[in-house]
């Protein structure tokens, strides 16, 4: 489960780099800009509810959770 | 600058704002440094007026750049200057906080397990640490600033996570209302971006009072240090790109931008996304997986 997490989070550093590149391009890209920033958000949203999911079932253990720090 | 010729690359001669905002950084980070090395309490105030030689030059670098965008001194040789600046800022944001996430990832994966024992670490572990695990979070071997207890990521963490979301979502809005020349309801929508950016960095000072409390702080050892400096250089970012999407709300007010015409404002939400999205690394990395 935690590799879904990354990758999925990997695919939302894609998107926001897709979106710097037509930021930067310029030249009328704007349209290209706001898609896929808009993506970037969807894909963000989805990571999350994921990970709300994944705790809740238990697939993954949050270390602030039943956790007893060393020292 | 007298005259604009098309496509000429632009380079503003007089620039007394850089010198100013160095000025400023320099005092800044000075101040920090004495304040966070000094065995006694010290009174931050070079740290307090850096940060606000560092809010003049900001307002007034902003200001000179708002009126001569306004009175049509940029042609396309500086549009592409501004978008070059945008991309070695980014670039310089990329790697700041890559090395932060760096630290946080040997340290977790590599230094603490290694003297716990873990590879080659057998020795070390037996001789110099015995009997210490190297399980995270930890404040090390010594056990630095004492016994420390995390922060509850189903609390506020899972709270802020949801704000700055959110003010994705609304800036992404406005993105597309200023798209569609619906200047009213992009100006509403950035007002919201920016109140749930307060929003989220009142709930990050009351996070941190509560680390405190769990004597959580930047004493105790690498987790206390990766998480305060995480965090803090994040909060930071999220306070400066709120200061700039305020700035870019009055100038939408102020019908400074056109449908096909908003670099300003564009590089501005882009910025906010990317806040969001080191905020979800942090979020990840840091209080869950």
């Amino acid at each position: 489960m935690k590799y879904v997490i990354v990758v999925a989070l990997l695919f939302v550093l894609f998107s926001l780099g897709q979106a710097l590149f037509y930021l930067v391009k310029g030249k009328g890209q704007s349209g290209n800009t706001v898609k896929f920033l808009t993506v970037r958000i969807i894909a963000s949203v989805v990571l999350f509810l994921l990970i709300l999911l994944a705790m809740k079932m238990g697939w993954v253990v949050p270390h602030g959770i039943k956790m007893v720090p060393a020292g | 600058m007298s005259e604009v010729n098309a496509d000429q690359y632009f380079v503003p001669h007089k620039a007394r704002w850089p010198i100013v905002g160095s000025i400023g950084l320099t005092a800044t980070v000075l101040g920090a440094a004495h304040v966070l090395n000094s065995e006694t309490t010290v009174t931050p105030w070079l740290m307090y007026a850096g940060l606000i030689i560092i809010l003049v030059m900001m307002f007034g670098w902003f200001g000179e750049v708002i009126k001569e965008s306004e009175e049509g001194l940029y042609n396309t040789g500086v549009d592409t200057s501004f978008r070059m600046g945008m991309i070695w800022f980014i670039f310089s944001e990329v790697m700041f906080f890559a090395c932060f996430f760096g630290a946080l990832f040997y340290a977790r994966t590599l230094s603490v397990p290694w003297l716990g024992g873990e590879g080659t670490g057998l020795s070390t572990n037996e001789v110099l640490w015995n009997g210490y695990e190297g399980v995270w979070p930890t404040n090390g071997p010594a056990a630095l600033g004492g016994h420390f207890e995390v922060l509850d990521p189903f609390h506020l963490p899972l709270i802020n996570t949801m704000l700055l979301l959110t003010s994705s979502v609304t800036v992404t809005i406005a993105h597309h209302a200023m798209r569609a020349n619906h200047r009213s309801q992009t100006v509403i929508w950035l007002v919201a971006t920016v109140l749930l950016g307060a929003a989220f960095m009142y709930l990050q000072v009351t996070e941190y009072i509560e680390a405190y409390h769990l004597n959580l702080t930047l004493e105790s050892g690498i987790y206390g240090s990766t998480f305060f400096m995480l965090t803090g250089f994040h909060g930071m970012h999220v306070t400066l790109g709120a200061i700039m999407l305020a700035v870019i709300t009055v100038r939408v007010a102020k019908g400074h931008f056109k449908p096909d015409r908003h670099f300003g404002f564009e590089a501005v939400a882009w910025y906010w996304h990317f806040v969001d999205v080191v905020w979800l690394g942090l979020f990840i990395f840091v209080y869950i997986l």
